[in-house]
């Protein structure tokens, strides 16, 4: 199975595949092949849950194609807990603002056509 | 970096920015022909050309570069494309002066993109292509989404309100007004825009830049080249270039474009001025959220204060610092692929007295920042008058 497909089924799981540098411990999420920090290419696996909290999002009324059945839906970047990473997504059901304050709670729920799906907690 | 000749730019044209019926090819011909009658010189002196374009597929011709070769009677010439998303425009000029300042004498940098005729629906969808589709595009994620997501993490984190971002729509639209190949000649008021449709919350129409046709040109030359044609000419006194995590979920912070930084560092650097010295900028203001990062990330203010500036008409036509002068994105249009160009167009007709109505006064220095997508990847250049 490739990275990609291990991030996938990972996801699909609520949880999040990262690649953590043997050399310098910089954390990446796994589609990275080289380490950002110190160029390394050797990594071992450590998996995160997919939860954390809303870092900033946007509500999209005018929607790329194959996206209209949604609208209005949140495209939302998370920041996971007890790492420094943040990892985007799709959130369905999100209308106004109000239905999201920038800090609410939310995790990874699946991976399908609208890639990384990610819910309220 | 060190280079062999000062490059200048001899010649510049654009077509008007907005719904055009021509092609892409004959509207590339169009703005090459204006710059070259610019620069008064016979097309057979160009060496090679530097096409940016982004999705001629949408308009049924990819490999532009020959078929605009072949119009200006020098098809044994060659060109070369170039893809950078809305950056291309810059990259291309980037790719120009270095050869220029190799030794080529004289090259032609020409920008096109031609997509209108497909409609909201698919353009939004094309360019949801430039994200990183993986995490983003796939997602739904749009253009506006992107930069909406940047515009609530501002107003998130520093002391801002969307009547602020709405000021920024009214300035360039102003300017705009002034610029008769304008797309969107429209005077609009903070009221406008905040009452215009919401497309990707906290954006809202007048927000965003529309979707435009159109295309740039300009002829590059060495400087003994340029004093032996004897017609106007600038020097480009910096070039910089740089890059950001493709993603924005990658960004440290995600109210600044790495990018920007990088490349602006690189242009003041080589230019030997700071930002203090640039008396105006095209900066890439694809949404109003993205002007007010821009003239942070360029050095113009401090980090939090470009909202600030813009409430108190900082950089309005001919204030401290004029941004924009052409209308920017957000009024002059934004044909992708002609944008970066499009901005050393504007430099060109304001250094050499032909801006009319929008002049910058006593302007020596003038700026260019252009990035593709989120501005995953950046070109700042710095212009000087002669």
């Amino acid at each position: 199975m490739s990275v990609k497909e291990q991030f996938i089924e990972n996801a699909k799981d609520g949880k999040v595949l990262t690649h953590k540098c043997t050399s310098c411990g910089f954390l990446h999420l796994s589609t990275v092949y080289y380490c950002e920090k110190c160029g390394s290419k050797g990594f071992e696996d450590a998996i995160f849950n997919g939860v954390g909290s809303i870092a900033t999002y946007t509500i999209i009324t005018v929607a790329p194609a194959g996206f209209d059945k949604y609208t209005p839906y949140a495209f939302v970047i998370m920041q996971l807990d007890d790492t420094d990473l943040r990892i985007s997504g799709f959130m369905g059901g999100i209308a106004t603002p109000a239905d999201l304050p920038v800090g609410t709670r939310a995790k990874i729920t699946g991976f399908d056509e609208r890639g990384i799906i990610i819910e309220k907690q | 970096m060190s280079f062999v000749e000062k490059v200048c730019v001899l010649g510049a044209g654009s077509t008007k920015y907005g719904k055009l019926a021509d092609s892409i090819g004959d509207i590339t011909t169009q703005a090459s022909v204006a710059a070259i009658d610019s620069a008064g010189i016979d097309p057979k002196e160009i060496k090679a050309a530097y096409i940016s374009n982004v999705f001629g597929v949408a308009d049924k011709q990819v490999h532009i570069g020959p078929v605009l070769m072949s119009n200006l009677g020098i098809s044994d010439k060659p060109s070369l494309s170039i893809e950078s998303a809305c950056g291309s425009g810059s990259v291309a000029f980037r790719e120009a002066f270095a050869n220029v300042a190799a030794g080529y004498d004289c090259l032609i940098v020409s920008g096109v993109e031609k997509v209108t005729h497909t409609g909201t629906d698919w353009t939004t969808t094309y360019f949801a292509y430039c994200s990183d589709f993986f995490y983003e595009g796939q997602a739904g994620a749009s253009f506006p989404g992107l930069f909406a997501s940047m515009a609530r993490a501002y107003l998130t984190e520093f002391d801002a309100t969307e009547e602020d971002f709405a000021k920024v729509a009214v300035k360039n639209h102003q300017n705009g007004l002034l610029n008769p190949k304008a797309h969107l000649q429209k005077d609009i008021t903070i009221d406008d825009v905040m009452s215009s449709a919401v497309v990707a919350s906290p954006l809202k129409l007048y927000d965003c830049c529309p979707f435009s046709d159109g295309a740039s040109s300009v002829v590059l030359c060495s400087e003994k080249f340029a004093k032996a044609h004897g017609g106007d000419y600038v020097e480009v006194i910096g070039s910089g270039r740089g890059g950001s995590p493709a993603a924005l979920q990658g960004r440290e912070h995600m109210t600044t474009i790495p990018s920007t930084k990088i490349a602006a560092k690189a242009a003041y650097d080589m230019a030997g001025i700071t930002a203090k010295d640039v008396d105006f900028a095209e900066v890439h203001d694809c949404f109003t959220i993205a002007e007010v990062v821009d003239t942070e990330d360029l050095g113009f203010f401090g980090k939090g204060q470009g909202i600030q500036a813009i409430r108190e008409d900082r950089t309005k036509l001919n204030s401290d610092i004029s941004i924009n002068p052409s209308g920017g994105l957000k009024s002059k249009g934004h044909p992708i692929g002609a944008t970066g160009v499009g901005q050393v167009v504007e430099v060109y007709d304001q250094l050499t007295g032909n801006a009319g109505a929008r002049t910058v006064k006593d302007a020596k220095i003038g700026l260019t920042h252009n990035f593709g997508a989120t501005g995953a990847s950046c070109a700042v250049h710095v212009f000087q008058s002669v």
